[in-house]
């Protein structure tokens, strides 16, 4: 019998649901409840990426010269820089892994079918998570970056007929980089995180929330109606789901927290230092796809790389609408049963594969001194000084203001003595600009190819530089010149040329 | 815990604050250790004014009755960057070749010497120096900033700082 609806949160319950599921349901109590708080845990770990990538952010330059210098400086030097990097690091792997077991738990409750908007979610946002890691690890610009950039753009290429353009968007020109890294930092911190905002609003304004565990000591299993007095007393039992939420999150924000400040995210030499020898070893997350990739040969390796997992993910989507389709001849429960078999055969695939690349690491010896070889390096890398990266060399710098240097701007002759009176501190002795301490005057050379710059136009802007759109410092020299040095320094100017 | 007590009558009302109580210590607790991080990680870095001694002159170019401009190329750091900056300097005619900076203390232009009123004046907003430095008139509420100067093996060197616009007193960036 199905009972009258008489809350908002109705519908999960008269929502038809497998008899397992509903069995499921009558015994939840308890343990398994604490079991099931997933959501608090990929909840935290989000919040907890954002913040720290956030902070990151404030200290990093996505630049092929400059990445590097700026993450040894957040390694080095900032304080609390290590831990939160390795917090943002470490967090990225054990985000991947909740983000799973949250898919495994919803699965594991029928959500699939009950609150298939709750099921699309995590699965679009263990997507968006991985997509994170993968453009992540190209921005610290060491050798590991490197080599992670060069296995991204290897993926990419092989992708069957779009593989060669596929790769030009990725990387942004046809060799990695410093275009690569702006391209990998704009998806990493922009377009991935306003992604899974999206994915989360959504999910915080339009799911309603599923209330197994919090019901379900008070139905105990039986089917009975609801009455006025179990709605108002579930209110207390939802904050003890999310109380169980949140405790079990604090206890893995503080596991992680040790974690990050046990062993800091790695870092090596440069990129520039990259050698042939060197052996690259993706984040744990990606382990798995790195040894498949060791076994198939190369064109296939597009494939495992991302066609495999796409394909994974877009069943995992698909699930709630398999029930409905002609499969339903076939088998009892196709969705659950394709569910079963794919996220069983994810889970063999993806801790074997894991595994076995550890063990194939461990076990062979020139593997294990070559990967030994690196961490020193990286170690010794860890403990030399920070330090800062030279910008521009000393001597670049001209010598006393006295000295005559021929006009870069070529055969314009020598500056009206009006100019060198009173334009030279700002716009050079030249008209080749100059730079006082944070302000910036512009260069004139080249200033008559731009419009509204004729000789008159800039008698005009010496006269009143506001009716020409420019603003102070430059002020108006109606008074301080006479016309004829006002039109014998406008002559001047549109003779300069831009220097090439 | 306190409500443990308080209504050890009824242990329902005190198990929902407990329900309520531990969640919120929990929340309150990753919180504040976020923020404490985040303030330690964001806190500036902040470097001291460069003691080092740059060359400006041969003490044998010191001649004339007029200030002498130079060129100084200063190195900054500033966290992971390192620079070389140039900033003008006035030598001041004189036994002792007082330094002054170029930079004018209102909003930081650069000032120039002018031979024909015999006055540095500021560019940007007319503020106008004496000889010595010192303030005529204008909106800059200080003389210009002398520097730190020796000389040694012949050679005028000088101690580069840069100070706060737009104060009466001078104090160092540093």
């Amino acid at each position: 019998m199905i009972p009258a609806r008489n809350t908002d949160f109705d519908e999960l319950r008269i929502a038809p649901q497998p008899s397992s599921v509903r069995r499921e349901a009558g015994r939840t109590s308890g343990w398994r409840c604490w079991l099931w708080t997933t959501t608090g845990v990929v909840l935290m770990l989000i919040l907890l990426q954002l913040i720290t990538g956030l902070l990151l952010a404030f200290y990093y330059v996505p630049s092929a010269d400059h990445a590097h210098a700026t993450v040894s400086f957040i390694e080095k030097a900032v304080r609390a820089g290590s831990w939160i990097r390795s917090l943002h690091h470490h967090g990225s792997q054990w985000l991947s892994l909740f983000l799973f077991l949250h898919l495994l738990e919803l699965f594991w409750r029928g959500a699939y079918r009950t609150a298939t908007a709750r099921w699309e979610a995590a699965v679009v946002l263990l997507g968006l998570v991985m997509a994170a890691g993968a453009t992540g690890y190209s921005l610290p610009w060491d050798v590991r970056a490197l080599f992670s950039t060069r296995v991204a753009e290897g993926i990419v290429s092989g992708l069957p007929l779009v593989g060669s353009i596929a790769r030009l968007w990725l990387l942004g020109s046809n060799e990695i980089s410093t275009l690569t890294i702006s391209r990998f930092f704009a998806l990493h911190v922009l377009v991935t995180p306003f992604l899974i905002l999206l994915v989360l609003g959504w999910q915080f304004f339009v799911r309603r929330s599923d209330r197994r565990c919090a019901t379900a000591d008070d139905y105990s299993g039986d089917e009975s109606p609801r009455s006025a007095k179990l709605t108002s007393h579930s209110t207390s039992l939802v904050i003890n789901q999310a109380t169980r939420n949140v405790l079990i999150a604090a206890v893995v924000f503080l596991l992680l927290g040790l974690y990050a400040h046990k062993f800091p995210a790695p870092l090596g030499p440069s990129a520039s230092n990259a050698t042939a020898d060197y052996l690259p070893r993706p984040g744990a997350q990606f382990v798995w796809l790195y040894e498949t990739l060791k076994y198939v040969p190369g064109a296939l390796g597009s494939l495992v790389g991302v066609v495999l997992p796409g394909l994974v993910l877009l069943t995992l989507a698909a699930l709630p609408w398999l029930d409905k389709t002609p499969l339903k001849r076939i088998t009892d429960r196709p969705g659950h049963n394709i569910g079963v078999t794919i996220l069983s055969l994810s889970v063999f695939f993806v801790t074997s594969m894991t595994v076995v690349s550890y063990l194939g690491d461990r076990r062979d010896p020139r593997t294990r001194q070559q990967l030994s070889r690196q961490a020193a390096a990286e170690a010794a890398f860890r403990r030399e000084p920070f330090v800062p990266t030279l910008l521009n060399e000393g001597d670049t710098i001209k010598g006393p203001a006295s000295s005559a240097s021929p006009s870069p701007g070529g055969p314009s002759g020598t500056p009206p003595a009006a100019f060198t009176k009173l334009c030279v501190t700002c716009h050079g002795e030249h008209g080749e600009g100059a730079r006082q301490g944070p302000l910036k005057f512009p260069p004139l050379l080249g200033v008559a190819e731009k419009p509204r710059r004729s000789v008159e136009d800039i008698v005009g802007i010496l006269n009143d530089p506001a009716a020409y759109g420019l603003e102070p410092p430059m002020k108006s020299f109606a008074t301080k010149l006479t016309d004829d040095e006002k039109r014998e320094i406008a002559n001047w100017i549109v003779t300069l040329k831009k220097i090439n | 815990m306190r409500d443990n007590k308080a209504t050890g009558a009824a242990p329902d009302r005190s198990r929902r604050a407990f329900v309520l109580v531990l969640p919120l210590m929990a929340i309150g607790g990753m919180l504040a250790t976020v923020a404490i991080a985040a303030f330690r990680f964001l806190s500036p870095t902040v470097s001291a004014s460069s003691e080092k001694w740059i060359d400006v002159a041969q003490v044998t170019e010191l001649v004339g009755n007029k200030p002498l401009p130079r060129k100084i190329a200063v190195e900054e750091v500033a966290g992971w960057a390192r620079s070389f900056a140039e900033h003008s300097v006035y030598i001041l005619p004189g036994k002792n070749s007082q330094v002054l900076s170029a930079v004018c203390p209102h909003e930081g232009c650069e000032v120039s010497w002018h031979d024909d009123g015999n006055v540095f004046s500021c560019p940007c907003h007319d503020s106008n120096f004496a000889a010595d430095g010192s303030r005529i008139y204008g909106p800059a509420r200080r003389g210009l900033d002398p520097l730190p100067s020796r000389v040694v093996d012949g050679k005028l060197q000088v101690q580069y700082q840069s100070f706060i616009n737009n104060t009466q007193e001078r104090t160092s960036r540093g």
